[in-house]
C-alpha cells in the first residue's frame, strides 16, 4: 500500500458503472438501428433536448467534466468506430462493434479519462487547451419507449492550444437520451467522424 | 553531407538537422526506406485468396494481396500515367482496375487487360509483362509480413537476426499463432519527424517516468507510476532493432486497469514459461517497448503494433493495430481491444501524453540557432555491463540510451553506405524455432 494519501484515496474504478460484453453488444445494435424514422418529438421536448445539448457543449468547453459526467446514464455506451475506405461493393458491415475503435466506453471508462485530466500531471493540457463545441442539425424522434428519444445531430469541434496547435473535427452523433425527473441523461452515443485518418495527433476531448 | 558527421553514437550526440532537413529526409527515403525490410501487414489481414490491404513503404503506396500462391506486395501506382490504382484500405477481389483508363492488374500485380486491348496488341514492342505493378520481395516471420524493393538486401532472417529470439516473446508465447484484431489500422497524423517516435520506442522508457505521470495516475495511483529500475531490466539491440524491457511479466498491461485481464495473464504465466523459458516469458507483458528498424514498433502488454509512416521530414502517420494470440478466449481479446484503445490510440490516456513532445522536438528546429545545437543521447549509467549469455547486443538496465545509440548507428551505416555488400549485419547466434 502506498503511504501517499491521494493514492490511497484513488477511486476504485472497478466499482464504477459499466456494461458487460453482451450488454455492450446490445447497446451497439440499438445505436446501429437508429434511422430517424420515428415520429418527431413535440416542440417542447425538442426544445428541452436542444437545451440539454447546448449545456453539454458548454460544460465540455469549460472543462467542467464532473458536471458533464453527471449527464451520463449509468448504462452509458459511448462509441466512436474507425472509418475505413472500402469499395461500395464490399459486403462487410461498415460499423462492427467488435472491431477496433477510437472510443468504446462505459461510464467507468469515462471516469478513468476524467481521472487523468484531473491528475494535474497531464503536461499536454497545461497550459490548457481552448475548446469551442458547436452542436446543430438536431432532430429528435420518439422511440416507442416512453421517455426515451433518438436524437441525431451534427457538430463542429474546434481546439486550440499553445501557439499554432489547432484541430477542427466535424462529425455526426446519434444518441439515445432518457428523460428522468432530473432532466435528460445520455444513455447511448455513436460518434461518426468523417476522417479515415485522424488528421490530428489526438482525441484529448469528449464528444 | 555524411550522416556520420551528424551523429556521434559513441558518447551519444545528434545533430538536430537530421530531424528537419529535407535533403536528409530524401536520402532516408532512398537509403533507409527503399533498402530495409519494412512491415506491411499481418497474415491475418490477408487470410483468404483475393483479400488485400493497402499501406505504405516509405512514401510509396503499396498493395498487399493474397494471391493463390501466397502474399504479394506491389506498388499502388499505375505504370500507364501513374494514377493510384487501389483506393480502398482493405477488401476482397480478383483484380485491381485503375480508374484513369481502366488497366486491370491481377492479385500478383501483373497487367491482365485494358479497354480496347487490340490497340496494344498491335503496338510494336509492347509486352504485357513489362507493364505490371512493380513487385517487392516478401518474407514473413511468425505472422508478420515484411517487404523490400531492394533485390540486393539480405534475407529477412538475417535482417532480423537474433532479434527473432526476443520477438517470440510476443509472437509465439501461445500456441496457434497470432492475429491482428479486426477493424483495420487506427491512423492519425502527427507533425513530427518519424525518428522521434521510432527512437522513443526503441529504448526510451526514461520518458515514461515523467511524460506519463498523468496518464498512469488513474490506474496506477499518484506517483505510484510505472515502476522502472535498472535492476531486473535490460536493453537489447540487434542490427538497429531494439527492445527495452524488465522482468515484470505484466507491468505494461497493468496500466490498462483491467483486473480480469491481469488475472487471465497471470493464469497463463506457467504455460508461457514452459514454452519460452522464464526469461522470455517475463517479457510478455512487461514494462517494455521495441522498434524493428526503421519504423515498426510495438508495446508488449498492450500489444499495440504500429508503423511510423514518414510523410515528409516534419510529418508522420501512426498506423496501429492490436495483436493477440489467435487462441485467446474471445472475452480476453475484447479486453485487449478496449484496453489498448484506451491507453495507446489517439484517444489513449498514455498515447495522448506523447504527441506534443515529438511535435515540439521537431518544430523547434525551425530556429537556425536551435537547429545547430546537438541533442543528448548520452545516458549510460555506471554499472552498465554487457550481458554475454543473451543473444544480441545486451545492456543491463532499461534506463539507458544504449538502444537509441545503436538505432542511430544503423541509421548512419545505411545513410552513408552505397551497397548492401558493405553493410554488415550481426550473424545470428541462436536457433529460432518454428511456431507450434
Ligand atoms: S493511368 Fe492507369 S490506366 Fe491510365
Ligand atoms: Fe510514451
Amino acid at each position: 500500500m502506498s503511504s501517499d494519501p491521494i493514492a490511497a484515496n484513488k477511486p476504485d474504478y472497478s466499482t464504477y458503472p459499466t456494461l458487460d460484453r453482451a450488454q455492450a453488444a446490445a447497446a451497439a445494435q440499438e445505436l446501429l438501428a437508429l434511422d430517424g424514422r420515428g415520429a418527431p418529438v413535440d416542440m417542447a421536448t425538442h426544445h428541452a433536448i436542444e437545451r440539454f445539448y447546448l449545456r453539454e457543449a458548454r460544460l465540455l468547453d469549460e472543462e467542467r467534466y464532473r458536471d458533464w459526467y453527471d449527464m451520463l446514464a449509468d448504462d452509458l455506451f459511448y462509441w466512436m468506430p474507425l472509418r475505413e475506405n472500402r469499395f461500395r461493393r464490399d459486403k462487410r458491415a461498415p460499423f462492427d462493434p467488435s472491431a477496433m475503435a477510437l472510443f468504446d466506453e462505459r461510464k467507468a471508462d469515462i471516469a478513468v479519462r476524467i481521472g487523468r485530466l484531473e491528475s494535474t500531471m497531464v503536461w499536454t493540457e497545461d497550459p490548457p487547451t481552448r475548446h469551442v463545441y458547436l452542436v446543430s442539425n438536431v432532430e429528435a424522434f420518439e422511440t416507442g419507449i416512453d421517455g426515451q428519444y433518438e436524437v441525431q445531430s451534427a457538430f463542429i469541434q474546434y481546439r486550440n492550444r499553445s501557439e499554432h496547435d489547432d484541430a477542427t473535427l466535424a462529425g455526426r452523433r446519434r444518441d439515445i437520451l432518457r428523460s428522468t425527473t432530473d432532466g435528460f441523461l445520455l444513455a447511448r452515443r455513436l460518434i461518426l467522424l468523417p476522417q479515415s485518418i485522424l488528421l490530428t495527433k489526438n482525441l484529448s476531448v469528449f464528444f | 553531407m555524411r550522416a556520420a558527421d551528424l551523429v556521434d553514437t559513441d558518447f551519444g550526440t545528434i545533430d538536430r538537422r537530421i530531424f528537419w532537413d529535407s535533403a536528409i529526409y530524401e536520402r532516408e527515403l532512398e537509403r533507409i526506406f527503399a533498402r530495409s525490410w519494412l512491415f506491411v501487414a499481418h497474415e491475418s489481414q490477408v487470410e483468404t485468396a483475393g483479400s488485400f490491404v493497402t499501406t505504405y513503404m516509405g512514401q510509396d503506396s503499396v498493395i498487399v494481396a493474397r494471391a493463390d500462391d501466397g502474399i504479394k506486395v506491389f506498388l499502388n501506382s499505375c505504370p500507364h500515367r501513374g494514377n493510384r490504382v487501389c483506393f480502398a484500405d482493405s477488401g476482397q477481389g480478383r483484380s485491381f482496375v485503375c480508374n484513369y483508363h481502366g488497366w486491370a492488374f491481377g492479385l500478383d500485380g501483373a497487367l491482365k487487360k485494358m479497354p480496347k486491348m487490340g490497340l496494344y496488341k498491335n503496338t510494336p514492342g509492347f509486352r504485357f509483362e513489362d507493364w505490371g505493378l512493380k513487385r517487392a520481395r516478401v518474407a514473413t516471420y511468425k505472422g508478420l509480413v515484411f517487404a523490400t524493393f531492394d533485390e540486393t538486401a539480405p534475407s529477412l532472417e538475417d535482417w532480423l537476426g537474433d532479434f527473432r529470439w526476443y520477438l517470440d516473446a510476443v509472437l509465439d508465447a501461445e500456441p496457434g499463432g497470432t492475429e491482428f484484431l479486426a477493424g483495420g489500422a487506427t491512423r492519425s497524423v502527427i507533425n513530427c519527424n518519424w525518428k522521434f517516435p521510432a527512437d522513443n520506442f526503441v529504448g526510451d522508457i526514461y520518458h515514461a517516468l515523467w511524460t506519463h505521470l498523468g496518464g498512469a495516475e488513474p490506474t496506477l495511483g499518484r506517483h505510484g507510476g510505472v515502476k522502472v529500475e535498472n535492476e531486473g531490466s535490460w536493453q537489447v539491440s540487434v542490427n538497429g532493432h531494439g527492445w527495452e524491457f524488465n522482468d515484470s511479466f505484466l507491468g505494461n498491461a497493468a496500466t490498462m486497469g483491467d483486473r480480469d485481464l491481469l488475472r487471465y495473464m497471470r493464469s497463463r504465466q506457467e504455460a508461457i514459461t514452459a514454452r519460452l523459458g522464464d526469461f522470455r516469458a517475463k517479457m510478455w507483458g512487461s514494462v517494455a517497448s521495441a522498434t524493428i528498424f526503421p519504423n515498426f514498433s510495438f508495446l508488449p502488454g498492450y500489444f499495440t503494433f504500429r508503423t511510423f509512416q514518414p510523410k515528409g521530414p516534419l510529418k508522420t502517420e501512426i498506423h496501429a493495430w492490436t495483436l493477440v494470440p489467435r487462441n485467446m478466449p474471445e472475452d480476453i481479446k475484447d479486453r485487449f481491444r478496449r484496453g489498448s484503445m484506451r491507453t495507446f490510440s489517439p484517444s489513449g490516456i498514455l498515447e495522448m501524453d506523447d504527441g506534443e513532445n515529438w511535435e515540439h522536438s521537431t518544430a523547434a528546429n525551425a530556429g537556425f540557432v536551435t537547429r545547430n545545437q546537438r541533442l543528448c543521447y548520452a545516458m549510460a549509467p555506471p554499472g552498465e555491463v554487457k550481458e554475454k549469455e543473451l543473444p544480441g547486443d545486451v545492456h543491463a538496465g532499461q534506463l539507458s540510451d544504449a538502444n537509441q545509440r545503436a538505432f542511430y548507428r544503423r541509421w548512419v551505416t545505411m545513410m552513408d553506405t552505397e551497397s548492401w555488400a558493405d553493410m554488415p549485419l550481426a550473424s545470428p547466434s541462436v536457433a529460432v524455432e518454428a511456431a507450434k
